[in-house]
């Protein structure tokens, strides 16, 4: 028998400084072979910054880095792959000009004994992955052509094919619905029985309790606790996280619904959906249910006028909406959150304070001056509520963690005080406590009289908040129910088209 | 069909056949297969040096000193070649590639090592490269008579009664075809110029590829300073002036994006042809000299409305009707 004298992977003493930051300090972290290893942490704890000193993105400014025993410096991202060290990260770093099939390999193209690129093994084994994650997506698509979900199921495939002994995956199931993560999970046990190690990033800390075997907490870039998973539970995880007891669910608001407000009739596009109906009413929370490219997303970008569509009619207020470019929804008082945040939503070379007025200039300025003071006010009053956690007013929003990236740019869309508000996987990326922020605000929005659409993959999220859930499947509205009526097993049926 | 009306290599093929058509009604002697050929030698250098600008617009750059590196290239192995005339052609050649090469290097240093934005260093080096002329040569000019006939008589050689110049052509586009499709270098380009950041995180090393670009643009550089020389039989202080400008313009006709990490080598070609074949056919159908300059801006700019329709991103397929 051989026995493991080395942990696989060892942090001693880890610190990473941005200016005016401490992003990692002193960290201890230790990776056994054949386990699955969760690192937690709220929004900006240093999770992504750990991952990036293992793939060689960033050096670390103290503190040494062991593999099986012995000490490395991982000087580049090539380095850590001839470590056998691969990971997903966080945000995309894809090539959305070069195909699905391009994209997994790149950087590690198979070649022939002529040095030339293979590219009839190269296809085989793309199929043989996507394959495995039931993904319906071709080996030549560009990725241009393809949605958020099934991007990320690329980047999925681009960190198994490397055969790495470290598979590292920050936050793979964000924006996955129920399906797809359940195949997520046959293939990292599979890669556990190879005798590999995982360190899995997750904000959904029920995925974490059920296929985690240990944990590593993190807050403010300091270590907190470190221990295997049967230790402990939901509850403990979120007070090492949040560094006090915190209540997660806030119940939802109870508000009394209104009169129908908005309305889509008959709304057909070609090859994406047709037969859409459906209604809001006033003060109502309405859900949108579906496996990823059921066409959800599709359905709302119309109606936002990104996109156009062929048949139907959008009806507000009891009058017909012709609305042919989001500047025309958003005059009416209707505004769509991108599921696409980092690209649509944000301008990184912005301050954050920026990012969060910019939608409501207008409203700021008195003769064209921006008022400075109603400025910081609303960006302050909406960076506590939501937990954002930035180091100084003027600092970039590209510098901060993924999450608090995303939290930016839905505090910006909130600001405009629209009456339709829909949102696109609003809480995907975002830690415990900032999650039931959101849901609170929700609350208090509707309870003021907005009418919310929320696309969510997350069934709890869809069962807490919403009244009535839309599941699509293929472009097509499977069922509308009331949320109070149904289970979470009768909407998973209808998403997968049974 | 609709795929094939989409490709823009198909529609840029249409044009060129369209266009020889064309002018061959206006002008029937052009498109005799000599006269045909004739455009085809014409445009050899300019096809080659669009391929390995290429190169460099595809990781979001621009070489703009490529006509100055030839003309230098070119001057100094014609003075070399005047005092050691017994020397064989080859080795010209290869001392004019060499030299194209380094001129190259020094651009590449420039830019990723001395972080000089590519626009300075190769504007830079433009006007360096094209007042070195001067200084090598006193402001003289090599004529026809003074090179050794070996260095002339290569690129009068024909096969398939095709020219050496159009022959040299075809082995760099062979060459540059695997170089961008089948080799990880190639596929290392696109990715790079596709999304800089992105490519950080697999281990793309950009200053290398940066530096290997801009090697590569100036060894063909040089390649053409010597075809340039041997076909015109004189090498002076202005030869292929602006000339980088013509190359550029094929590039983006050719569908080469300017943003990087887009375009194919057969586009590129065709696009060089396309340039070419308008170079020599309006002054075949007597069209004034500043309405050939207005039909080629006009033209160039109707292939990048082309590109630009072409790119659009296409609807996934949700629902099956
Ligand atoms: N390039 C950078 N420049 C400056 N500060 C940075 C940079 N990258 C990260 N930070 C800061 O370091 C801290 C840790 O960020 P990190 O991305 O590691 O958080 P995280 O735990 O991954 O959070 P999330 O759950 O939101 O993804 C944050 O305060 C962030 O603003
Ligand atoms: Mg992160």
């Amino acid at each position: 028998m051989v026995v493991c004298l080395f942990m696989k992977l060892e942090l001693k003493k880890i610190s990473k400084f941005f200016p005016g930051i401490k992003a990692l300090q002193s960290v201890d972290f230790s990776l056994k072979q054949n386990s699955i290893h969760a690192l937690l942490g709220e929004n900006g704890a240093g999770k992504s910054t750990l991952v990036k000193i293992l793939c060689g993105v960033y050096q670390p400014d103290e503190g040494s880095i062991h593999l099986d025993g012995q000490k490395e410096v991982i000087q580049d991202p090539t380095a850590s792959l001839n470590l056998g060290i691969s990971a997903i990260h966080q945000e995309s770093v894809m090539f959305d000009e070069l195909s699905v099939m391009e994209n997994i390999f790149i950087g590690n193209h198979i070649t022939k004994s002529n040095r030339l690129v293979d590219w009839t093994s190269m296809e085989k084994k793309t199929i043989e992955l996507l394959g495995n994650l039931e993904a319906d997506i071709k080996p030549e698509e560009k990725i241009k052509d393809l949605s958020i979900a099934q991007r990320h199921i690329v980047q999925i495939s681009r960190s198994l094919v490397h055969d790495a002994d470290i598979v590292i995956m920050d936050e793979p199931t964000a924006s996955l619905s129920q399906k797809e993560i359940d195949e997520l999970y046959v293939i990292i046990r599979n890669l556990k029985k190879q005798n590999k190690s995982i360190i899995f990033i997750s904000h959904k800390l029920d995925e974490v309790l059920e296929i985690c075997d240990e944990f590593t907490v993190l807050r403010d870039g300091e270590l907190i606790k470190t221990d295997l998973i049967s230790n402990t539970n939901k509850d403990q995880l979120v007070t090492y996280m949040a560094g006090r007891e915190i209540s997660q669910i806030f119940p939802k608001k109870h508000v009394k619904i209104e009169d129908e407000i908005f309305s889509v009739k008959n709304l057909y596009k070609k090859t994406q959906f047709k037969n859409i109906n459906f209604n809001l009413r006033k003060k109502e929370i309405l859900g949108f249910y579906g496996l990823v490219g059921s066409g959800r997303t599709e359905v709302m970008k119309t109606i936002f006028g990104i996109n156009k569509f062929d048949e139907g009619e959008v009806n507000f207020k009891n009058k017909n909406l012709n609305i042919t470019k989001p500047k025309d929804a958003i005059k009416n008082g209707i505004v769509y959150l991108s599921e696409e945040r980092q690209n649509l939503g944000m301008t990184g070379l912005m301050s954050v304070k920026d990012n969060i007025n910019m939608a409501i200039m207008d409203k700021n300025s008195q003769y064209l001056i921006l008022d400075k003071l109603k400025d910081l006010q609303n960006a302050s009053e909406l960076q506590e509520k939501l937990n954002i956690k930035v180091s100084y007013w003027s600092q970039l929003a590209q510098s901060l963690s993924g999450g608090n990236q995303q939290k930016t740019v839905i505090a910006k869309w909130l600001s405009t005080k629209p009456e339709v508000l829909i949102l696109d996987e609003p809480t995907k990326g975002i830690d415990v406590r900032s999650k039931s922020a959101v849901h609170e605000f929700m609350g208090e929005l509707v309870d003021s009289g907005m009418s919310i659409i929320m696309i969510s993959s997350e069934l709890p999220e869809i069962l807490g908040m919403c009244d009535r859930v839309v599941v699509m499947y293929k472009g097509l509205i499977k069922n509308i129910l009331e949320v109070s009526n149904t289970s979470s097993e009768e909407i998973v049926k209808l998403a997968s088209g049974e | 069909m609709m795929n094939l009306i989409k490709n823009r290599d198909f529609i840029l093929f249409s044009i060129i056949i369209f266009g020889v058509i064309l002018v061959g009604i206006a002008n029937p002697y052009f498109v005799k297969p000599s006269s045909l050929s004739d455009v085809l030698t014409d445009t050899s250098i300019l096809i080659i040096l669009a391929l390995s600008q290429m190169i460099v617009i595809l990781i979001r750059a621009i070489d703009l000193s490529v006509a100055s590196n030839l003309a230098l290239s070119g001057m100094l192995i014609s003075l070399l070649s005047t005092v050691y005339p017994e020397l064989p052609v080859v080795f010209f050649i290869i001392l004019s590639c060499l030299i194209g090469t380094f001129l190259g290097v020094l651009n590449g240093v420039s830019i990723a090592i001395l972080k000089v934005p590519f626009i300075v260093t190769t504007l830079g080096t433009l006007s360096i490269y094209r007042g070195l002329i001067y200084f090598v040569s006193d402001g003289k000019q090599v004529y026809s008579h003074e090179f050794s006939e070996s260095f002339l008589a290569l690129i009068h050689y024909k096969f398939l009664s095709l020219s050496f110049l159009f022959w040299v052509a075809v082995f760099v586009f062979v060459v540059m075809y695997i170089l961008l499709n089948h080799t990880r270098f190639g596929r290392n380009l696109y990715s790079l110029g596709g999304n800089p950041d992105a490519a950080k995180y697999i281990g793309i090393n950009e200053n290398k590829y940066v530096i290997l670009a801009y090697s590569i643009s100036g060894f063909f550089a040089g390649l053409c300073g010597y075809l340039w020389v041997a076909r015109y039989s004189v090498a002076s202080t202005q030869i292929a002036i602006g000339f980088e400008l013509t190359v550029i313009s094929a590039c983006v006709v050719g569908g080469i994006s300017v943003m990087g990490g887009v375009g194919t080598v057969v586009g590129c070609t065709l696009g060089a042809l396309l340039i070419g074949l308008i170079r020599n056919a309006l002054p075949a159908v007597d069209i004034s000299q500043f309405w050939q300059l207005a039909i080629s801006g006009a033209i160039i700019l109707i292939a990048i409305i082309i590109n630009t329709k072409t790119e659009q991103r296409k609807d996934k397929t949700i629902m099956v009707e």
